[in-house]
């Protein structure tokens, strides 16, 4: 069976016909075409798939699109929309980013981190994002570059 | 190529993919889409070995959506593996492994595809299941491929048959006497399970096929030229009628070498007339796709009583699974692995591939060594524990040093053992005494290959003075192309990288390419690099002297300028010569680069595809570990890299190559292992396979030695895979330091080192 839903997603309002029982991230990248957000596990365990609902970070291939509305939902596509938010700029610059796969991911945990607290220290980024896998860079410039993102914020974000 | 480098190498210069990875923009393999697109799926056996007794996809062919549904009898003659081609495309009379594909199903839609899948109805009648090393090679072993002696084979290749799927082996020297003689003779087994490369984005691919037959694949690859080659053998389509593009690389590291989902993709294309997409789920990348072989390894060493290392014994046999894959060419590795970067007077290892009733084994960076090193790393530690000897004096006392040879012959040049042991023991305060009850330090050491073969490259200067490079060289994420070879070619334009275009592997449109393996991209494309820009600069500089009315040879080129090198006066822009060359069609530089193969005592070895390492380069690991002694959980306080590069191009990637391949070392050391039973895998999923995540791994140090080779870029050498070696032996050697208690299985889990510390050991 298949529902209307309305949904806003980087301030943007849609109306998407979503089966019941459809994931967020399945109802983002197929029927909304934002296809930055990732999959790798479907199951909750990697943070690939990382969307913020009304700031706060979710996963969402575990993320029914039904408990979505009524909620503000960002997407990596809706983070910097201002010019790259500052963590997407850190990112680039300093080496957090290889094959980048798991990049959408990490940069939507990070921005929501940031937001609520503007200067974290090494162990509280490395807590705040244990929760996203990357394959490939062994996390130091991941850590290195919200680090750089905080400190670069300053009316910037 | 060590001339003087241009100012942008040394640098770290921004990536040219890096804004549209952090923005979400990037096109991976699992975006891409074709208009008409459908979906394909794979239903797979339940078995790990089984003969087939029927197929029957009546029911699946009646959901509606369904266009199609391949069975063994519509893909007979399509067998897979590159070395041997032992596997068929899809099972025709038996199955040797759990997930085997049985039946290729193309829909309208991904749940059809699904729900096909489940209703083809397969017959099979069990066989006995062979789930280990040990099972597949007892007397009355059943053999899992009973027609082995009718494959097609690569040249070099040594099968014995029986369930062996290959056997390599190395001689030197006169190992009897010397073992009869030595002093000391130490003797160790230790195991290894296999580990999965688990790239975030698994296989996917979607194939198109033309009215003329031309298909066109576009796959997340590491090596488009080498799939184009596995298509046209295993389909038996010519070269010529395939062309191979590249989408985004959600990460590879070996795993995306071979063919995957493609031929699946192309059969289903070509009896549908549609496009046809097909993407592995993570269960299916787990249980069916070809990981990192497991390994039983035994040797035996003998040593003088000053420690002096003499000869080495060694037997290692690698789990394959059911199909050869890469393992015929792992197995010569682990005859250099186990050998390790030291001096022997006599050596006789032999490697073997065992076929079992698993997934088959595949590539994964650095293939074959980490199981080799760490049962030769370890077994060092043992030897300077038991003559009292301190394992960093142990290992510089046998260190290669320049000159020396390597173990089947080759003349090391270049060699920076001593100096990656030294600066790692140094960061590690290696000498500063015992760290405390439960606190441990180890050292391990390793070395790897630069893989040669051939690259190519054109650079392009269009109407404007834009210059492009087109490299067949593959970004698989590592900075290899879009960083290192892309600041390479624009410093030898003399230009900002930023404003370097890239176009790269495509077989449509790019030049050959060797693909993203062997930790070569950067020395070998970047080489091919400096070659086409060298070609097109000189065809400029004949334009720019013709205009100018001086000679070629007088002119340089930096900042968009072409001037004269006494008299800077005398000077044309880029985009001057870009409308003078414009009249001509615009010009093309071209260039290509292969290595002559490293010579070696071929006599010293058999079986063995790869005999040397090219461009050797060398590091050092070491790490402080503490050990809970109620639960057996282990703590890795520090880990330090050293490594040898060469020459750094880009400080920062090369940093994330050595910072990558720790982490997935550390990984293999502490976590990761594919469970089976029955050959079937338990834990086919990231809650139960796990990786190592930022409050796993402490900050990695990293130290890039730089002692130049004579042949990479200004003296790079490769980068991408040695950091995976070293960590299983550095921890397990600083778990044994912590406990007294020696760790000789993967891995390194608290039951297994609360185990240990009940078990049998030395006091610390
Ligand atoms: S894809 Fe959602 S957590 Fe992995
Ligand atoms: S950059 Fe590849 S998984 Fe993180």
């Amino acid at each position: 069976m298949s529902h209307p839903l309305r949904l806003t997603v980087n301030d943007g309002e849609y109306l998407v016909i979503a089966a019941a029982g459809a994931y967020l991230l399945d109802v983002l990248r197929d029927d909304l075409g934002l296809q930055g957000t990732k999959e790798a596990c479907a199951e909750g365990e990697c943070g690939s798939c990382t969307v913020l609902i009304d700031g706060e970070p979710v996963d969402s291939c575990i993320y029914f699109a039904a408990q979505a509305t009524g909620k503000r939902i960002t997407t990596v596509e809706g983070l910097g929309r201002n010019g790259a938010h500052p963590v997407q700029r850190a990112f680039a610059a300093l080496g957090a980013v290889q094959c980048g796969f798991c990049t959408p991911g990490f940069v939507v945990a990070a921005a929501a981190l940031l937001q609520r607290s503007p200067n974290p220290g090494v162990d509280e980024i490395r807590e705040a994002l244990a929760g996203n896998l990357c394959r490939c860079t062994g996390y130091n410039n991941i850590v290195a570059a919200v680090l750089a993102a905080a400190g670069s914020q300053d009316g910037d974000a | 190529m060590t001339a003087p480098a241009p100012d942008t190498v040394g640098r770290s210069v921004g990536r040219l993919d890096g804004g549209a990875k952090v923005t979400g923009r990037y096109e991976y393999g699992v975006d891409a889409s074709r208009p008409g697109m459908l979906w394909a799926r794979l239903a797979r056996s339940p078995h790990a070995h089984a003969r087939i007794l029927s197929v029957d996809t009546t029911a699946a062919l009646a959901v509606p959506g369904v266009r199609v549904v391949l069975t063994g009898a519509d893909t007979l003659g399509y067998l897979a593996s590159r070395y041997v081609r032992d596997e068929p495309l899809l099972a025709l009379d038996r199955v040797r492994y759990p997930g085997e594909p049985v039946a290729a199903v193309a829909a309208d839609t991904q749940e059809a595809a699904e729900a096909a899948c489940r209703l083809v109805r397969v017959e099979y009648e069990p066989l006995p299941v062979i789930s280990s090393v040990e099972e597949a090679l007892a007397d009355d072993a059943t053999v899992i491929h009973p027609d082995w002696a009718s494959y097609w084979v690569s040249p070099i290749i040594r099968r014995p048959g029986g369930n062996v799927v290959s056997h390599a082996s190395l001689r030197r020297g006169d190992t009897a006497a010397l073992f009869e003689s030595a002093d000391h003779v130490f003797e160790d087994t230790f195991e290894v399970p296999m580990v999965h490369q688990a790239s975030l984005e698994g296989r996917v691919a979607i194939a198109e096929v033309d009215d003329a037959g031309v298909v066109h694949v576009w796959s997340s690859h590491q090596y488009p030229f080498g799939l184009r080659q596995d298509i046209s053998d295993i389909l038996h389509i010519p070269l010529g009628k395939i062309r191979v593009t590249v989408t985004g690389v959600g990460g590879g590291f070996g795993g995306k070498l071979y063919a995957g989902a493609e031929p699946y993709c192309i059969i289903l294309a070509q009896r549908t007339g549609r496009p046809v997409k097909l993407r592995y789920t993570r269960e299916e990348e787990m249980i069916a796709t070809s990981p990192r072989m497991g390994a039983t390894v035994r040797l035996r060493t003998a040593v003088a009583a000053d420690g002096t290392l003499l000869a080495r014994e060694g037997w290692i046999d690698y789990d394959s699974g059911a199909y050869s894959e890469s393992s015929p060419g792992v197995v010569s590795v682990g005859l250099l692995t186990l050998a390790g970067p030291y001096r022997w007077q006599a050596l006789s290892i032999d490697t073997r591939a065992i076929y079992t009733n698993k997934a088959g084994c595949g590539s994964y960076r650095a293939p074959g060594a980490p199981q080799a090193v760490f049962a030769g790393e370890s077994q060092l530690d043992r030897i300077a524990r038991e003559l009292g000897i301190d394992p960093l004096r142990l290992r510089l006392h046998n260190a290669v040093r320049d000159g020396d040879l390597g173990p089947t012959g080759q003349v090391l040049n270049n060699v920076s053992l001593v100096e990656t042991l030294q600066a790692a023991a140094d960061r590690i305060d290696w000498d500063s005494a015992g760290a405390g009850h439960l606190r441990g330090k180890g050292l391990s050491c390793t070395w790897w290959t630069t893989t040669g073969m051939p690259s190519s490259a054109y650079v392009r200067m269009d109407e404007d003075g834009t210059f492009v490079l087109i490299t067949g060289a593959t970004e698989i994420g590592t900075g290899a192309v879009t960083a290192g070879v892309a600041q390479i070619c624009a410093g030898e334009l003399g230009i900002d990288p930023a404003d370097l275009k890239i176009v790269s592997a495509d077989t449509g449109t790019t030049p050959y390419d060797f693909g993203a393996q062997g930790s070569r991209t950067l020395v070998q494309a970047g080489n091919a690099a400096i070659a086409a820009a060298e070609d097109l600069k000189s065809q400029m500089f004949d334009i720019a002297a013709a205009k100018l009315g001086c000679q070629a040879e007088e002119l340089e080129m930096s900042d968009g300028e072409i001037r004269h090198t006494n008299d800077p006066e005398l000077s044309l822009s880029v985009s001057d010569v870009a409308r003078l060359g414009g009249t001509r069609g615009g010009l093309l530089g071209r260039g290509s680069y292969e290595q002559p193969p490293t010579p070696y005592d071929a006599d010293s070895v058999q079986g063995a595809m790869i005999g040397a390492f090219n461009i050797p380069s060398f590091a050092t690991h070491a790490c402080e570990v503490s050990v809970d002694g109620a639960t057996g959980e282990v703590t890795l306080d520090r880990y330090v890299v050293a490594q040898d590069v060469g020459r750094v191009v880009n400080p920062r990637y090369c940093e994330g190559q050595v910072t990558g391949g720790a982490v997935q070392g550390i990984g293999q050391a502490m976590f990761e292992e594919i469970i089976h039973r029955g050959g079937h895998v338990m834990n086919p999923n990231f809650t139960d396979y796990k990786l190592p995540t930022l409050s796993d791994v402490p900050h990695i140090e990293t130290i890039l030695v730089e002692v130049p080779s004579d042949s990479g870029p200004y003296g790079a050498k490769g980068v991408g895979e040695q950091a995976i070696i070293g960590p299983p032996a550095a921890i397990a050697n600083a778990v044994r330091d912590a406990t007294g208690h020696p760790i000789q299985r993967l891995p390194i889990t608290a039951e297994r080192v609360w185990q240990s510390l009940r078990g049998p050991g030395t006091a610390s």
